[in-house]
């Protein structure tokens, strides 16, 4: 099994799915030669032409309009958004045209858009460009959300992604970019919607999303050692959610801590603790439903604030210690 | 300033209360909404609490003494106040008790009022005096109303457990922050080995209504002779009776008709031909009482109360049981208001359903009389007008008078037409 | 007005009205431009179907049958019956919210257009809907959009679909004077013409954004004029004028269809009935609707069928009251259908 880092495994899935499918095609700013602002495309336009990896102007709109009219026709953009925050610009043609086509339509049209888009913080890039933007597309019917945080779950899930009928956001985040992982060759796509336990554990449950996997990984390593044993999962869907995977492992740990960069007020772990709380893990929880967000404000330019804004390794230890050891 | 301290009308009729026990004294440092006597109006005992804090003084009536409310009974002087220059505690309060005025009597600023009524807290039940009641004393009302009983602070995962196994969660100590139970807690205490048993004892408290029917029933058996007649009455038709009537009411919503139900229809029915079982011995005068107000004698976790059917011979048996049903429930969740117990003209107490046989009870002061009521028992008696032997359910009726008020005979008539009627119910029943 | 980079005959500007001259020339115009008799009255037919289908609509708002509000086109007919016969049966139409004229020259079944209307599940859209939403995919008939500028940029997409599937299409993109400030026409007006997509842009300017003059909303008149500095040809013509409409989206169409790249059409006219129904004409005087009435596209027309012996004024008439029965008819079916079940309320939302 190779590996490969999380950008090479994007650029893998793109390749495979055009080479399948010529409906295929990519739009988005900087994607040709230069191979798009983290590389993701580099030497996709060599391969497929400058039709199918088309470069835009700079104009976020109008490649989401775009992405939403060829799709209509039954073609199968895959629109990059430079930086999530440039979201926001596109938003009328995603959320009042794209996500709604279908649904206004009576049911006759069909959006299989992608529109992927790189989030977070951690680069000293500021409040305009460092955004998790993910809880305000969690929240519009008509989408989905995909938030891969290995390169294999990148891969697979942008296989599904470019292969699912609606319009899928499809957010990565700048610092896993770099970061290297096993990616089973073949067929390795990842149904969207399912959820992954990425190490088991029976102390407590945390849900992380993203940049927020590793760190709720290496905090568990850290955990064992003190004989505390918390169950990781991984979402990879915002939406839909695989609460069922969830609320069967709070059922087991009593526990629940939800972890994400995104601001917390309006963030998704709202979403995952108000449905685990609703649900029949509510008769065994065995401590307060807990969460660990970045810090209400706009990312910071100062290293050190831009850090301390957002749930670190140590953060995600020191909640879930005083969780299992029912300090809170 | 020294706070007056008012004896509080806890009740729309209520003129009077009556001194229990001072649970303080003279020159005794109080805190706000410390207990500091108990009084009793109507078979209920009330605890009434210090107004303000500071140092109790001026104390101007003793146990025992019936003081009209509203009146001021001491002070509650602050730091550096003395005792001289205070009027006499025996001057009656300027604002006479109106009725149907009692919460409106009490000064309360309007964010006090709002927040009384947004938290449900009732003013009325806050001791007045001349001093306005404030946010903060809703305050300390509000703190100062324990929880509802039996609700610990518990994980929802440690009550499941606490439920499969079985464990009461007020008897375990919770390790969590501000003392939560975690589900680890309960199962150490349904896990912890049983102690061997050793004599040990547990002191109780007197509660106030504990202590109350304490020293009512060596009044009552002090100051009146007791007689006691006892007969046995075939309930037969009496049971047919109440079958055929629940099974009539039996597709109605409402409960079932008690024996005690019927019981309190005869009792009262029979009641109006024998006024002296309706009466009180006051001290100058036998009273005969117009109304016929029964009541139940009901055993609540604390001890005992009696809640009154009043106008028992003008209800059906139906109502009866439905109106004791509705008592009860209110008795054992402590629900009972001062209306519910007030006025009472004659109790019957039933212990049947603990298999007693027979028992002589103590009147209910200020009544004359009270009816014991044993378990239903099946019994070889003599047929009427026969040698055979025959089995009948048999009950057995102590009745306890007055003697000041009535004497044998005419309790003995009382039981009588009583027995009659028990043993030929049907009209009376219908 | 320049006419870009075409070799395309410039359109003259028009404001208001037509020279008295080419009244007169309505069979010479119709022959020069290969349209028969038949096809005259056709579309004159289908005018006054639109402009029934809009009397109609306000009837039944006025009757409180209508949830909701609606934009009608009465006054603008000639633009979407010109436009509509110009560009052939199976380009694509990204329509706005002002669009049951457009949709109504493309061939709708006027019984589900009404039933849409009334929020029926027999309607188009299955009562998801309603005025503002209205699509016909299998007619590629791309849906109506309630967000101002909202189906610029879904042109550009379609456009760019049909250059990549090579396809022998267009694509129509139409909407208002009001849309031509949003940004997304800029980006979009760039990006077609970079490309140089299959795209006929057509800018129905009638005078008003919501309440808002147009010549008070844009710094510089005529809004083709832009087309220029995305270098691409732009004309603006009398929107009510149908042969002159007809013959100008005939040649944007051709234009377009042939690679030579996409187009942008300024049709100059005006309507009736406020911006919505809430809207209470505050913004302009009867005085003004009164003098455009007089340029009512449909009298003209009539007017000119008639002089030239194309039609009597009975044969005007009949066909008009058949637009009228029609309508109807379409009523009947809309108020004889069922509403859609609750159990599928959650319908749609996904593929």
């Amino acid at each position: 099994m190779p590996e490969m880092s999380y950008a090479e495994a994007l650029r893998s899935a793109l390749r495979e799915e055009m080479s399948r499918d010529p409906r295929v095609f990519l739009m988005g700013e900087d994607i040709g030669r230069y191979g798009g602002a983290f590389g993701v495309t580099f030497g996709l336009m060599d391969e497929f032409g400058p039709e199918r990896v088309r470069e835009t102007p700079i104009s976020e709109a109008t490649i989401v309009g775009a992405a939403l009219g060829a799709s209509l026709l039954g073609l199968r953009p895959v629109a990059e958004i430079m930086f999530m925050d440039f979201v926001l610009l596109t938003l009328d043609q995603l959320v009042n045209q794209a996500a709604k086509a279908r649904f206004m339509f009576g049911g006759k049209a069909s959006v299989p858009i992608v529109v992927r888009m790189a989030g977070g913080s951690g680069t000293g890039a500021a409040a305009q460009h460092s955004q998790s933007l993910e809880s305000l597309l969690v929240h519009i019917p008509g989408l989905k959300v995909v938030m891969p945080s290995t390169p294999a779950d990148a891969k697979g899930l942008l296989l599904s992604a470019i292969r699912d009928p609606n319009p899928v956001c499809f957010v990565e985040h700048k610092l896993l970019y770099k970061t290297q992982g096993l990616v089973r060759e073949g067929d390795c796509t990842i149904p969207l919607g399912l959820a992954d336990v990425k190490r088991d554990g029976k102390d407590a449950t945390i849900v992380a999303g993203g940049i927020m996997v590793p760190r709720a990984l290496a905090a568990a390593e850290r955990l064992a050692l003190e004989g505390i044993e918390v169950e990781v999962i991984d979402p990879r869907c915002l939406r839909p959610l695989d609460v069922d995977t969830i609320v069967r492992s709070v059922r087991k740990t009593g526990r629940l801590l939800v972890v994400h960069e995104a601001c917390q007020t309006g963030g998704w772990a709202g979403e995952v603790i108000a449905s685990v709380g609703s649900s029949e893990a509510f008769a065994y929880l065995d401590a307060p439903l807990r969460r660990l967000a970045g810090a209400d404000i706009p990312i910071p330019y100062n290293r050190n604030l831009e850090q301390a804004a957002v749930p670190q390794q140590a953060d995600i230890e020191r909640e879930a210690r005083a969780i299992v050891q029912a300090r809170i | 300033m020294a706070t007056p301290f008012i004896m509080p009308k806890f009740d729309m009729d209520q003129e009077n209360a009556t001194i229990v026990s001072w649970l303080k004294q003279e020159g005794d440092s109080v805190q706000q909404d410390e207990p500091v006597l108990t009084v009793e109006t109507d078979k209920v005992a009330i605890e009434v609490t210090a107004p303000a804090a500071g140092r109790l003084a001026a104390i101007g009536f003793r146990e025992g003494d019936v003081v009209p409310v509203t009146t001021v009974i001491a002070y509650i002087l602050a730091e550096g106040e003395d005792v001289d220059g205070l009027p006499s505690p025996a001057t009656p309060a300027k604002a006479p008790a109106r009725h149907g005025a009692a919460p409106a009597a009490k000064r309360v600023t309007p964010v006090a009022r709002r927040m009384a009524e947004d938290l449900g807290l009732d003013l009325g039940q806050m001791p007045g005096g001349s001093r306005r009641l404030t946010k903060a004393d809703v305050e300390s009302l509000r703190k100062s109303v324990p929880p509802p009983p039996g609700k610990a602070a518990a994980t929802p995962a440690a009550r499941r457990l606490a439920r499969e196994r079985a464990i009461d969660l007020r008897e375990v100590s919770g390790s969590g922050p501000r003392g939560r139970i975690q589900s680890a807690d309960v199962t150490r205490a349904a896990d912890a080995p049983h102690a061997p048993p050793r004599r040990t004892g547990q002191e109780v408290q007197l509660t106030g209504m504990r202590r109350t029917i304490a020293e009512r029933m060596q009044a009552s058996f002090r100051e009146a002779p007791h007689i006691s007649l006892t007969v046995e009455t075939d309930v037969t038709a009496l049971e047919q009776a109440r079958t055929r009537l629940n099974g009539r009411a039996g597709g109605e919503a409402g409960p079932g008709i008690s024996l005690t139900a019927t019981l309190v229809r005869l009792a009262a029915c029979a009641l109006e031909r024998h006024p002296y079982l309706n009466a009180s011995f006051q001290e100058d005068a036998i009273y005969l009482w117009t109304e016929i107000n029964i009541g139940v004698a009901t055993a609540v976790p604390d001890g005992l109360i009696v809640p009154v059917i009043h106008g028992a011979n003008r209800l059906s048996v139906t109502e009866i049981a439905r109106e004791l049903q509705h008592l009860t429930e209110k008795a054992q969740s402590g629900r009972l208001d001062l209306a519910d117990v007030h006025e009472g003209t004659f109790t019957i107490s039933n212990l049947g359903m603990f298999g007693v046989h027979q028992f002589r009870a103590v009147i209910n002061p200020p009544e004359s009389a009270i009816l014991a009521v044993g378990a239903v028992t099946r019994r070889p008696v003599a047929a009427k007008g026969g040698n055979q032997v025959v089995v009948r359910p048999i009950v057995t009726l102590t009745l306890s008078a007055d003697h000041r008020v009535l004497d044998g005979v005419r309790a003995a008539a009382f039981l009588q037409e009583l027995v009659r009627a028990i043993e030929a119910p049907d009209t009376l029943l219908e | 007005m320049t006419a870009g980079r075409s070799k395309a005959r410039r359109a003259p500007v028009a404001a208001s009205g037509n020279p008295p001259g080419e009244l007169a020339g309505l069979e010479e115009r119709a022959e020069r431009l290969g349209l028969s008799r038949e096809q005259l009255l056709e579309m004159f037919s289908s005018m006054c179907v639109i402009r029934r289908f809009e009397r109609m609509a306000d009837q039944l708002y006025a009757m409180g049958k209508v949830h909701g509000t609606m934009h009608l086109s009465a006054g603008q007919e000639a633009v979407a019956v010109g436009l509509g016969r110009a560009v052939r049966p199976d380009d694509y139409l990204v329509n706005h919210h002002r669009g049951h004229g457009h949709f109504i020259a493309k061939g709708a079944d006027l019984a589900r257009m009404m039933a849409e209307f009334l929020g029926k599940d027999t309607g188009y859209c299955r009562g998801r809907g309603g005025s503002m939403h209205i699509a016909d995919f299998d007619a590629n008939n791309l849906g109506a959009n309630g967000i101002v500028g909202g189906g610029i940029p879904i042109t550009v997409g379609v456009g760019l679909a049909l250059q990549m599937l090579k396809r022998q299409q267009i694509v129509v993109g139409v909407f208002g004077d009001g849309a031509a400030n949003e940004g997304v026409f800029h980006e979009a007006m760039n990006m077609v013409a970079l490309w140089r997509l299959p795209v006929l842009f057509v800018c129905e300017n009638n005078q008003y954004g919501m309440s808002m003059d147009v010549a008070k909303a844009t710094a510089k008149l005529p809004i083709a004029q832009r087309a220029d500095a995305y270098g691409m040809p732009g004309w603006c013509i009398d929107g009510n004028d149908l042969l002159l409409v007809y013959e100008t989206m005939r040649r944007a169409a051709e234009h377009a269809r042939s690679g030579s790249g996409p187009v942008l059409v300024e049709t100059v006219t005006y309507r009736y009935f406020g911006h919505s129904k809430s809207d209470r004409n505050l913004y302009r005087t009867k005085d003004e609707i009164e003098s455009w009435k007089q340029k009512d596209p449909l009298l003209l027309l009539r007017e000119q069928l008639v002089r030239s012996g194309i039609a009597s004024e009975a044969q005007a008439e009949a066909l008009d009251q058949q637009a009228q029965s029609a309508i109807d008819q379409a009523v009947a079916f809309a108020e004889a259908s069922p509403q859609p079940d609750l159990s599928s309320l959650t319908d749609f939302v996904y593929a």
